[in-house]
C-alpha cells in the first residue's frame, strides 16, 4: 500500500515539481500516470523510492516512511521497489545475467557481489526472472548486443529479481517502436496480474494508457488534477490534464499486432 | 557564393562566418602572431650561445658521429648483457605501470564529481596536477636520495609519476560515464560500493585499461631514460658506451632500444584496439594521450 | 528493433565456460607481473621505509634565499624556456611541410609517404633524452645541444600528430583545386591548409607544453637549462635546494600550462 500525504518537491533553483500531492494506492493496482513532460511524473515515481527526496509531506510504502529516510533504512525500502527506466539503464558491457543479478544486490553480502560471486539461490532467482520475460536464452550475452525491446525486458527482469512489492516504470516504452511498446506493456500487465505486484507506470501515449491502465492519474504542473477509473476517461479528460487539445504526438497509433 | 559579391561585401561575409572568435582584422592578427613568435624565437636563440660557427659545424659534427656508429657492434654489447638490460627497462616500465594503475584507480573515483564530494575531490585533483608537473626523472632524482639505487627505485619513480596522468584521464572517463546505470543500482538498494562496482566500473574499465596500456608504452621510453641516471635498464649501457666513445656499440644499443620500443608499441596498440572495440573515444582526450606518448606507432586513432 | 521473442527457445543456456584464451591471458599476466616484480626487486617494505627514512630531513627546510637568487635558479629556468621556445618554433615549422609529405591525402607520391613514415617512427622510438645525450656528445655540452635535441623530437611528434589531422581533412577542396588544373603544392596550400590550420596551432601549443616539461630534465644529461642545476645539487646531496627548485618549476609550469590550455580551447 502506498500513501502520499501532502507531498511537495522543490528542486534546487526553485522549480516546484510536485505540489501538495495526496494519493493512496492499494496493493495490486495497475496505475498509469499521464501528464505533459515536466508535469512531475518522473518526480512522483522517484519520490517513492527516494531517488528524489521530497521537500515536505509524507510518503509511506507498505507502512515505511520514505521521506527523510537514508542509509540502510532507505536501501531496505528500495530493495522492495523495482524500477524500470526509459533508457533501460543497463550496464551494457556486462552480461544480461549480471544485470539481472543487480536486483539481488541488497540480499547478497557486499564482498560477494563486488567479486561477482553470486550465491546459487540468487542466480536461480535471476534466471527465473529472465524466464518470466522470455529471454532466458540471452542470459550470457552482453547486454549491449540486445535490441531495445530485449534490453527493456532485461530491465524488467532486473526489477523482478528484487522480488518487489511495488514496480515503478518511468516511461518504459518511450524509446521503443510501437510493436515492441505493446509487447513490453503486455509483459508489465501480465506480471501485475500474475504476481499481484502493485505497478505504477508513467506514460506519454494516451491510447496505451487507455488500453492497459486500470486506474489513471493525471498530473499538471506538479498538481494532481485527475484520479479515477480508466473506464471514466475520455478525450475531454486528457484535454483537461494536458491543458491543450490532443495531437497525433500523444497517440502511439499503429494498430495492435 | 561569395565570389559573386563585390570584394568589400565578400570580406564582410567572410568575417561573419569566420572561425576566429574575435573579429580582429585577420591580416593584422596574423601579423601580430608572427611578430610574437619571431620575437620569442630571437629571444630564445639569444640565450643558447649560438654562433654562426657552431651553427655551421653542428650538423656535420652530428653527421660524423652518426657515421661512426655504422656498422653497429652488436656482438660486444650483447656480450655485455644489453638484451638483459633492455628487458630490465621493460620490467621497470611494467611494474611502474602496475603500481600506478593500482593506486590511480581508487584515487580517480575519489576525484570524480559524480562519485565523490567536493571536499575530497579537489585535493586529489590538485595532487594529480602536482604529480603530473614533476617529470619522472626528477622523481627518480629525489627517490634515489632515499631508496637504494637501481631498478626498484626506477619502477617506483615511474609508478609515482604515472599516477598523475592515469588518475586524471581515468577520472575524466568516470565523470563522463552515463548516470542511468548508477541510478538503476541505487534504485535496487545498492550501496556506495555497489554503485561504483556495477554502475560505473563496467562502463569505464575498458577505456581505463587501454589508458594503462598506453601509459605502459610511454613508460618503456621513460625507463630507458631513467637508466641514464642510474635507475637500471638500457640507459645505463648507453651512458657507459658513450663515456668511452665506443660509437659502434652506441649504435647497437640504439638499434636494440628502437626495436624493443617499436615491438612493444605495436603489440600494445593492437591489444588496446581489441579492448575498446566498439567504444568511442573523445578526440580531445586522445590528443592529450597521443602527445603524452610522444609518438607511439599507430595509437592516435585507438 | 522489433523483437523476435517468439523465436526464442525459452530454454536456459548452459553457462559458457571461460574461453581458454581468456584463461591463459589472465594466468599469463599474473605470472608475468610476479616475474617482473622479482626482477626489479619489488619490496613491499619500501612503501613503509621510504616514509621513515631519516634522509627526508635533508629536504627541509627549503633554503629560499638560495632558491630565489637569480644566478642559481631563475637564469637557468629562463634558459629552459628559451630552449623550449626555439625547439617548438623549429620543430613545428619544419613539421608543416613534412606532415603534408607524410599524409596519405597530400603525399606527392607513395615512396615519399612510406620513407618519411618509417624514418619518423624510428626517430620517435628513440627516447628524447637519448637524443639529447647523443647531441651533447656530438656538439658539446650546453643549451645549444638541448635545443637541437628537442627540435628533432618535437619535429617528430608534430609530424605524427599533424599528418593524422591532414589524413582526416576533407579531400573535396583538394580535388577541386586539382580539377581546376592546379599543381600539387599550390593545390595543397589552398585546398587543405586552411582547414587544418587551427588544429596545427593547437598541436603546436601542445608540443610547446611537452617541450617545457622535457627541457626541465635536459640538463641532467648536460644539455642545459634548469636540469643542470638539479644535477649539480644532486651530486652534493642538497635535496633541500632541489625541493626548492621543484616548487618554483611547478608553479611556473602550471601557469604556462593553464595559459596554453586556455588558448587551445579557443582554437579547437
Amino acid at each position: 500500500m502506498i500513501e502520499l500525504k501532502d507531498v511537495s518537491v522543490t528542486y534546487r533553483g526553485g522549480v516546484k515539481a510536485l505540489r501538495n500531492v495526496d494519493l493512496t494506492i492499494d496493493d495490486g493496482e495497475f496505475v498509469v500516470v499521464v501528464g505533459l513532460s515536466g508535469a512531475g511524473k518522473s518526480t512522483l515515481l522517484r519520490v517513492l523510492n527516494g531517488l528524489v527526496p521530497a521537500t515536505s509531506g509524507s510518503a509511506k510504502v507498505d507502512g515505511i516512511e520514505v521521506v527523510g529516510a537514508s542509509g540502510a533504512r532507505l536501501r531496505a525500502v528500495r530493495s522492495k521497489i523495482g524500477m524500470i527506466f526509459q533508457t533501460f539503464n543497463l550496464a551494457e558491457r556486462t552480461t544480461v545475467l549480471n544485470n539481472v543479478l543487480m536486483g539481488r544486490l541488497s540480499n547478497v553480502p557486499a564482498w560477494r557481489s563486488t567479486l561477482g560471486l553470486w550465491p546459487a539461490a540468487d542466480r536461480e532467482i535471476a534466471l527465473e526472472a529472465l524466464e518470466r520475460v522470455g529471454i532466458v536464452e540471452k542470459a550470457y550475452v552482453r547486454a549491449s548486443n540486445l535490441s531495445g525491446g530485449q534490453q527493456q525486458r532485461v530491465g524488467i527482469a532486473r526489477a523482478l529479481a528484487q522480488k518487489p512489492t511495488l514496480m515503478l516504470a518511468d516511461e518504459p516504452v518511450a524509446a521503443l517502436d510501437p510493436v515492441t511498446s505493446r509487447q513490453v506493456m503486455g509483459d508489465l500487465a501480465r506480471i501485475n496480474s500474475e504476481l499481484g505486484i502493485t505497478t505504477l507506470i508513467n506514460l506519454h501515449y494516451l491510447d496505451l494508457a487507455q488500453e492497459y491502465g486500470q486506474r489513471l492519474i493525471g498530473l499538471r504542473a506538479g498538481e494532481l488534477v485527475f484520479d479515477g477509473d480508466i473506464a471514466d476517461v475520455d478525450d475531454d479528460t486528457f484535454r483537461e490534464i494536458y491543458g491543450r487539445s490532443i495531437t497525433t504526438g500523444d497517440i502511439l497509433a499503429d494498430n495492435d499486432t | 557564393m561569395t565570389a559573386t559579391l563585390p570584394p568589400d561585401q565578400a570580406d564582410a561575409a567572410a568575417t561573419e562566418t569566420g572561425r576566429i572568435p574575435r573579429p580582429l582584422r585577420p591580416r593584422l592578427a596574423r601579423l601580430a602572431v608572427f611578430l610574437v613568435i619571431a620575437v620569442g624565437f630571437i629571444w630564445g636563440v639569444s640565450g643558447l650561445d649560438v654562433s654562426w660557427d657552431r651553427l655551421r659545424t653542428a650538423p656535420s659534427e652530428a653527421w660524423a658521429i652518426l657515421k661512426l656508429m655504422w656498422p653497429p657492434d652488436f656482438a660486444t654489447v650483447i656480450e655485455r648483457g644489453a638484451i638483459g638490460k633492455v628487458l630490465e627497462s621493460v620490467y621497470i616500465a611494467w611494474i611502474g605501470t602496475v603500481i600506478a594503475a593500482t593506486l590511480s584507480l581508487p584515487l580517480a573515483f575519489l576525484a570524480s564529481n559524480n562519485i565523490s564530494p567536493t571536499v575530497v575531490r579537489l585535493p586529489i585533483r590538485q595532487l594529480f596536477n602536482v604529480i603530473r608537473a614533476v617529470p619522472e626523472l626528477i622523481v627518480a632524482v629525489v627517490l634515489l636520495g632515499v631508496v637504494p639505487l637501481g631498478a626498484w627505485a626506477g619502477a617506483l619513480a615511474i609508478g609515482l609519476h604515472s599516477i598523475g596522468t592515469l588518475g586524471k584521464l581515468s577520472s575524466e572517463e568516470i565523470e563522463s560515464a552515463a548516470h542511468g546505470p548508477v541510478e538503476a543500482v541505487e534504485a535496487c538498494g545498492g550501496t556506495f560500493i555497489s554503485r561504483v562496482r556495477w554502475g560505473v566500473l563496467p562502463q569505464v574499465l575498458p577505456q581505463i585499461a587501454s589508458y594503462w596500456l598506453f601509459r605502459f608504452e610511454i613508460n618503456v621510453r621513460a625507463s630507458a631514460v631513467l637508466g641514464m641516471i642510474g635507475a637500471g635498464g638500457i640507459g645505463s649501457e648507453l651512458i657507459a658506451q658513450l663515456r668511452f666513445r665506443n660509437f659502434p656499440e652506441v649504435g647497437a644499443v640504439l638499434i636494440i632500444t628502437v626495436a624493443a620500443v617499436v615491438f612493444i608499441d605495436t603489440v600494445s596498440s593492437a591489444i588496446r584496439k581489441r579492448i575498446i572495440a566498439g567504444g568511442s573515444g573523445d578526440p580531445s582526450r586522445l590528443m592529450a594521450l597521443v602527445g603524452d606518448l610522444a609518438g607511439s606507432g599507430r595509437s592516435a586513432r585507438a | 528493433m522489433t523483437d523476435a521473442t517468439a523465436s526464442g527457445t525459452g530454454e536456459r543456456p548452459a553457462k559458457p565456460r571461460p574461453k581458454p584464451l581468456t584463461f591463459l591471458v589472465t594466468i599469463g599476466l599474473v605470472v608475468w607481473t610476479v616475474f617482473t616484480a622479482r626482477e626489479v626487486g619489488f619490496r613491499w617494505s619500501t612503501f613503509v621505509t621510504v616514509w621513515t627514512n631519516p634522509l627526508w630531513e635533508k629536504f627541509w627546510p627549503i633554503p629560499w634565499e638560495w632558491v630565489l637568487d637569480r644566478d642559481n635558479v631563475i637564469d637557468p629556468l629562463i634558459e629552459t624556456f628559451q630552449i623550449a621556445i626555439v625547439a617548438t618554433v623549429i620543430g613545428c615549422g619544419l613539421a608543416l611541410p613534412a606532415a603534408f609529405a607524410m599524409s596519405r591525402l597530400t603525399a606527392p607520391n607513395s615512396p615519399t609517404y612510406w620513407v618519411s613514415r618509417i624514418v619518423m617512427s624510428i626517430v620517435r622510438a628513440v627516447p628524447d633524452l637519448f637524443w639529447a645525450k647523443l647531441l651533447v656528445t656530438a656538439i658539446g655540452i650546453g643549451a645549444f645541444a638541448g635545443a637541437w635535441a628537442l627540435s628533432i623530437f618535437s619535429f617528430a611528434v608534430m609530424v605524427k600528430l599533424f599528418s593524422e589531422t591532414v589524413d582526416g581533412a576533407d579531400p573535396g577542396p583538394l580535388e577541386a583545386a586539382r580539377a581546376a588544373g592546379s599543381r600539387h603544392v599550390p593545390a595543397v596550400r589552398t585546398g587543405v591548409l586552411p582547414t587544418v590550420l587551427p588544429s596545427y596551432v593547437a598541436y603546436a601549443l601542445y608540443v610547446f607544453e611537452l617541450n617545457i616539461r622535457a627541457s626541465i630534465v635536459l640538463g641532467l644529461v648536460g644539455a642545459g637549462g634548469i636540469g643542470r642545476i638539479v644535477e649539480a645539487q644532486r651530486t652534493f646531496f642538497n635535496f633541500d635546494r632541489i625541493l626548492g627548485i621543484l616548487v618554483i618549476v611547478f608553479v611556473v609550469v602550471f601557469v604556462i600550462e593553464q595559459i596554453s590550455v586556455a588558448l587551445r580551447r579557443r582554437l579547437v
